[in-house]
């Protein structure tokens, strides 16, 4: 067959067939866009969602975080391999797009490719073409040996299938450039990749190399919009929906979602939480859609690692092929699993996805944190438990505790006179309860733990002591303090924490203060994020760091012989970044020893937490979360647990001694142990 | 002279001991205001109940009609308020439980007559009666009086007074006739269950440990359990925990459960309501264990801890495994 | 099945200290929560899983003031479908006035059931709800624990001492006095009451209903209320638990109880 030479692209041959390039591309557009409009029902039907606020630094996290992959290499390997594959398609999409046009017989790339760019373009295109392929076997390898849990549950052949088909991708290019080079015995000086497969095609001879050139330029070409098309039915879907997956992701982390974005009253909404898909935000539903199936939250989730039935991934994945399910594309679609759920409009709090399941979170964020496509969890998670209470379908032990709470202000139902009578244990501090019109410098807010429960006494006696030493003006509202009501909210009874907000934001309107400290990282997170004014508020430790980097407070004494460790609070590490000053003040005590834990810092692993755990006990459990952490602890040879939470306090107390642990290990408040300094 | 009547309640061929309690505690009244003391009895032939009776009072008015077998509010109603209207006895004693409480009202209604329940003491002040009971579960005590009236009704709190060993009266039994207008019965008894019945027979155990609804959870009974099995007690309870399910029913103890008589009976969180208090009342030694120091156990116990019983659970374990 | 659901609204005692007034008539009820009657709260939700199977209208009443129309909401919520709360005025009360005051509304009502709770949390009498049986000339029954409706005739449980029930048939209409452990009341919760705010709740005075001052004359006196006699109580054992216990198992062994 003789080829007919293009006049302009004198350095690549021509392909036969234009017309048929122009068909194949204009049928994979125009399916792609209808999987797309298919794909975007759900999302115009879903809940609004507010997220295009400070789209500077939304561009800036999509630097970070989609284009540098910044989360991708806290699996090292995988992160590695994965960070290629994603810079291998940025860099290729050039070439691609070429080849496209040269099959369409158009030149457009030709000024840009015909010169000295187009050399370095094509060396740089090789170099990643191998090391995409490199990657790529790589991945199937460790796929297939390395049996690792979190792919439970993933759609492993369509791992391997995409992994392969990527491969056949770069392949097909290096035979295509390979044999066009050898037909034209132009130079491999600046293709590598095609000289490597030039090797394999010595012996062809000169027709045959066309065949070859012609043949795996249209698998490649076809490949590729396959590929492309394959996206929204797979979870590869995230190669496109990543992208604005992480522009729209959640800024506030540690905050949670009102009931309904957008609707200030109740009285407006006709339900509340979760019941059906549409019920979801569309960002949550993009959520969905992006699910990469790498199971690196359930591979970090605490109440996943001490047996519970919550699966982070596995509750995406069901959500998206209900999603799948309810709205359709095709009757054949690739990511759907093993049985098909003909019940339409299921419930999904309670249904689909199980209340053991819904209860199992701790909201520790961990695997919000982890997620390198920024899927969120909590939100979720807390609009289906605001379902589940609004229909009565919570735990009843939980009925007793929201009343106590409603009525009394506290869950144990004490009365509020009594708020504040913990102050009788600092005989030698007069501590101000604060009266209308009164004004101090710095309001601590005790919350309802630190007011009532003897063991987190102990640790507000703690703080008033030091603020004492420190010379700080200070105050606590006593009986006009109601529970900041962070657990409340978390539990799903939205309206009863807009009640204890409310009365709270009222107190605190009677009251002049510079700023609030507070016991518990719950409580400041609350205040901080779910409270509406900018409150300036702060937890004990950077309030107390402050202190003494200032001089206001002296740590003299030497701390008790022991090794220590710190057990970053969920609520103070991953939900507010609050990870050096603990360290910083740990380290500012004299006679300080200090090791650090595997799972520190964002790694940290959640102590049980404040909400459910306290009044309803999961069935399947095998061992307690704080167990778990206080063998982390003896691992990193440490015989003391330094906390800042005093929930984390009385759970890993706790399990030290149901774990007979109490020679080997202690747990103390980072202010109790500041005190002993002083 | 007045008169003072105890209504006689029984089940299953037996008189139950309300009825003791209350006629000691009205022979007392009696002697002390020179009353007679009449015990009413409503039957239908079967058993010995006027035989039981008769050493106990001056008289027993028996109401004998096949219809009588069982307790029936609405045939009890229209006896007693017959009676009464013939008689005009000073004071009407009743059982405050659950056949009382089913009558007592109705009864007052019927008649007009002043009526106070759950009385745990009855006196009589200027000729008056006065009663004490208690409100806010056993938290506060009342004193309550009548407005004016010829009869005054009162339902007596089981387990109030304690019959001692006293000379016995020779009881005349009387036979009475019924009124001629009974009605049709709007309740008609069919059987009696006993929701009790299971594994283990709480009333004979030597050794209880008993649990309240100061453990918090039902997984929290488990250890409480191992308590038990490594101390050779079994395993009680209180009315909470059965009502939440946590435990069958058979291992309940109070009024509404079983009556024990252990030699030993180790309270945890419970906090010593009343009806719980009248299941132990045989009890050797009770011992309690409760974190609040004002919980009512602590008045009724032999032995009281004031502290998380967790901790003294988890101790206990410990010393008796060394 | 048309039901009606006496409800009160009681003081939240559970944890706190009572302190009687200086007058010694009432306890100081300063600072002090309030909620639904225990035994009240079984009772509606009773009604309304009856009216969930067998259909009908369930109303809630309650004699008291505005404040105490927080019950009725949370019946409403729960399920009822309308409320009544008739204002006492000055009137003072007690059971026998409170029953004569429902019976009188409940009388002009269409019903087939009426529901209560056995006793109250506060006064603990145990006798409304039969009283208003009578004043109504109506069938009663006293600390049901299980209820089957057949047509016009249910069957019940009534719960004995011992671990006894009694197994009894009673014709409708009647008054039940609930037990508490009958079902599980289901929660209802701040936006549940806040929407239940458009069922209807009306409000009726004593004179609307025409109850002269001689029909509501209580029957009894509040002479004077007492804090429990100081019995001498229980001997505290004191120390640590390890001591405690030690002290625990001597008592155990010195009674002749073999461990």
């Amino acid at each position: 067959m003789s080829l007919p030479t293009q006049g302009n692209s004198n350095y690549m041959l021509a392909i036969s067939g234009s017309s048929l390039v122009w068909v194949a591309l204009v049928i994979a557009v125009c399916l792609f866009s209808y999987l797309i409009y298919k794909r975007m029902l759900l999302l115009r039907r879903a809940q609004p969602d507010p997220r295009f606020s400070m789209p500077g630094r939304r561009l800036l996290g999509l630097l970070v975080y989609g284009v540098i992959q910044k989360r991708q290499p806290r699996y090292l390997w995988a992160g590695i391999a994965h960070i290629i594959i994603f810079w291998g398609f940025v860099v290729l999409s050039l070439r691609s797009l070429e080849l496209i046009f040269l099959g369409l017989h158009l030149d457009f790339l030709d000024p840009l490719l015909g010169n000295r760019f187009g050399w370095f373009y094509s060396l740089l295109k090789d170099i990643f073409e191998l090391l995409v392929l490199a990657a790529c076997i790589f991945s199937m390898l460790r796929r297939a040996i390395g049996r690792l849990p979190r792919y439970k549950g993933s759609h492993q052949f369509e791992a391997y299938l995409v992994l392969g088909l990527i491969s056949f991708l770069m392949i097909t290019d290096i035979v295509f450039e390979a044999s066009g080079l050898l037909w034209k015995h132009a130079s491999f000086y600046w293709h590598p990749a095609a000289q490597l497969g030039a090797a394999f095609l010595s012996d062809v001879g000169k027709e045959d190399l066309n065949v070859i050139y012609q043949a795996s330029y249209w698998l490649h070409i076809l490949t590729l919009l396959t590929f492309l098309n394959l996206l929204p039915l797979s979870k590869h879907f995230h190669i496109i929906t990543a992208i604005p997956n992480v522009f729209f992701r959640k800024l506030d982390k540690g905050s949670i979602k009102p009931a309904r974005w957008g609707v200030e009253s109740f009285d407006d909404l006709e339900s509340v939480g979760v019941q059906r898909l549409e019920d979801f935000t569309w960002k949550h539903i993009l959520d969905f859609y992006t699910c990469t199936e790498c199971g690196r939250c359930t591979d970090n989730c605490p109440a996943n690692a001490v047996g519970r039935p919550l699966s982070p991934k596995l509750l995406t994945l069901k959500l998206r092929d209900h999603a799948y399910e309810q709205y359709p594309i095709f009757e054949f679609k690739m990511a759907t699993g093993k049985e098909k759920k003909e019940k339409k409009g299921e419930t999904i709090a309670g249904g689909l996805i199980s209340s053991e399941e819904i209860w199992s979170c701790t909201t520790c964020g961990a695997c919000e944190e982890e997620c390198p496509v920024f899927i969120e969890y909590i939100d979720k998670i807390v609009d289906m438990r605001r379902y589940l209470v609004e229909n009565a379908k919570n735990p009843s032990t939980f009925n007793q505790v929201f009343m106590h709470f409603e009525k009394t202000g506290n869950p144990f139902g004490k009365p509020p006179s009594k708020r504040s009578e913990w102050i009788k244990d600092v005989e030698e501090i007069d501590v101000k309860v604060l009266k209308q019109g009164d004004s101090v410098e710095t309001l601590y807010f005790v919350d309802s733990y630190g007011s009532y429960d003897p063991r987190m006494q102990a640790i507000a006696c703690a703080i008033v002591r030091g603020l004492h030493q420190a010379g700080i003006s200070f105050g606590i509202l006593g009986p006009m303090e109601k529970d900041s009501g962070h657990q409340v909210r978390r539990m799903g009874e939205e309206g009863l924490f807009q009640l204890l907000m409310e009365e709270n934001v009222e107190a605190l309107g009677t009251v002049q203060f510079s700023n609030i400290i507070t016991t518990d990282p719950h409580a400041f997170n609350t205040l901080k994020k779910d409270y509406p004014g900018d409150l300036n508020v702060s937890h004990y430790v950077p309030f107390f760091l402050d202190l003494v980097t200032s001089g206001k407070l002296r740590p003299r004494k030497k701390v008790k012989e022991r090794i220590y460790t710190y057990h970053d609070p969920c609520y103070l590490g991953r939900h507010n970044d609050i990870y050096e000053a603990p360290r910083q003040l740990l380290k500012a005590l004299p006679g300080m020893r200090f090791v650090e834990m595997e799972r520190n810092r964002d790694r940290s692993f959640c102590c049980g937490g404040a909400d459910v755990i306290l009044w309803h006990e999961l069935e399947h459990e095998e061992i307690r979360m704080a167990e778990k952490r206080v063998r982390m602890a003896l691992d990193a040879g440490a015989s003391c647990i330094v906390t800042a939470c005093p929930f984390c306090l009385i759970h890993i107390e706790d399990a030290i001694k149901t774990a007979g642990l109490e020679e080997s290990i202690e747990v103390i408040d980072l202010m109790e142990l500041l005190l002993t300094t002083l | 002279m007045g008169e003072i009547m105890v209504l006689a309640e029984h089940r299953q061929g037996e008189v139950r001991d309300i009825t003791f309690e209350m006629l000691f505690k009205a022979r007392e009244l009696c002697q002390q205001n020179s009353h007679s003391l009449t015990a009413v009895l409503m039957t239908d032939g079967q058993g010995s109940y006027a035989d039981q009776l008769k050493s106990w009072a001056n008289e027993v008015v028996v109401f004998k009609d096949d219809r009588l077998g069982n307790f029936n509010a609405d045939f009890y109603n229209v006896i007693l308020a017959a009676l009464i209207e013939e008689r005009k006895p000073f004071i009407v004693l009743m059982g405050h439980t659950p056949w009382g409480m089913d009558l007592a009202p109705a009864l007052s209604v019927k008649t007009g007559y002043p009526l106070v329940t759950d009385c745990v003491d009855v006196l009589v002040e200027d000729g008056k009666p006065k009663v004490i009971r208690q409100i806010y579960s056993g938290k506060i005590y009342s004193k309550v009086s009548f407005k004016e009236s010829d009869v005054y009704l009162v339902t007596v709190r089981p387990s109030s007074f304690t019959p001692e060993v006293a000379e016995p009266f020779s009881g005349e039994i009387v036979e009475h006739d019924l009124p001629a207008d009974l009605p049709t019965p709007r309740r008609v008894f069919k059987e009696f269950v006993d929701t009790a019945a299971g594994e283990v027979d709480i009333s004979q155990a030597p050794f209880l440990i008993s649990v309240g609804r100061g453990i918090g959870e039902q997984e929290n009974i488990e250890q409480v359990k191992e308590l038990a099995e490594k101390m050779g007690a079994v395993l009680s309870c209180s009315r909470p925990v059965v009502d939440k399910n946590w435990l069958p029913k058979y291992h309940q103890v109070g009024t509404s459960g079983k009556s024990v008589k252990p030699k030993i009976y180790l309270a945890l969180g419970i906090s010593g309501a009343f009806q719980h208090v009248a299941g132990i009342a045989g009890a050797g030694t009770v011992i309690a264990i409760n974190k609040d120091k004002k919980a009512p156990i602590f008045r009724v116990a032999d032995y009281g801890v004031v502290d998380d019983l967790f901790k003294v659970v988890a101790a206990l374990k410990e010393k008796i495994e060394s | 099945m048309n039901i009606v659901v006496c409800l009160k609204r009681v003081p939240l005692t559970q944890e706190v200290d009572l302190q009687v007034n200086s007058d010694k008539k009432d306890i100081v009820k300063d600072g002090l929560a309030f909620v639904v009657n225990d035994w009240d709260n079984y009772a509606i939700e009773e009604a309304v899983q009856l009216k969930e199977k067998l259909g009908g209208e369930v109303t809630a009443v309650t004699v008291g003031y505005e404040d105490d129309e927080e019950v009725l909401r949370r019946a409403l919520a729960m399920g009822a479908d309308k409320a009544i709360r008739i204002d006492p005025g000055e009137r003072e009360l007690d059971a026998f006035v409170i029953s004569k005051i429902l019976s009188s509304v409940i009388r002009d009502l269409r019903y087939d059931l009426v529901l209560t709770g056995v006793q109250a949390d506060d006064t603990n009498e145990a006798m409304v709800g039969v009283m208003v049986a009578e004043n109504l000339g109506i069938a009663h029954a006293a600390v049901v624990n299980g209820i089957e409706v057949d047509g016009n005739e249910l069957t019940i449980k009534v719960e004995l001492e011992g671990g006894i029930d009694e197994v009894s048939t009673i014709t409708l209409p009647a008054v039940l006095t609930i037990q508490t452990g009958i079902n599980e009341p289901r929660y209802v919760s701040i936006m549940g009451i806040r929407k239940a705010g458009k069922k209807e709740l009306k409000v009726m005075t004593i004179d609307e209903l025409g109850l002269s001052q001689d029909y509501l004359l209580p029957q009894t006196v509040i002479e004077e209320l007492f804090l429990p006699p100081e019995t001498e109580g229980a001997e505290i054992l004191e120390g640590d638990p390890g001591t405690i216990a030690e002290e625990i198992i001597r008592i155990i062994k010195d009674k002749g109880v073999s461990i």
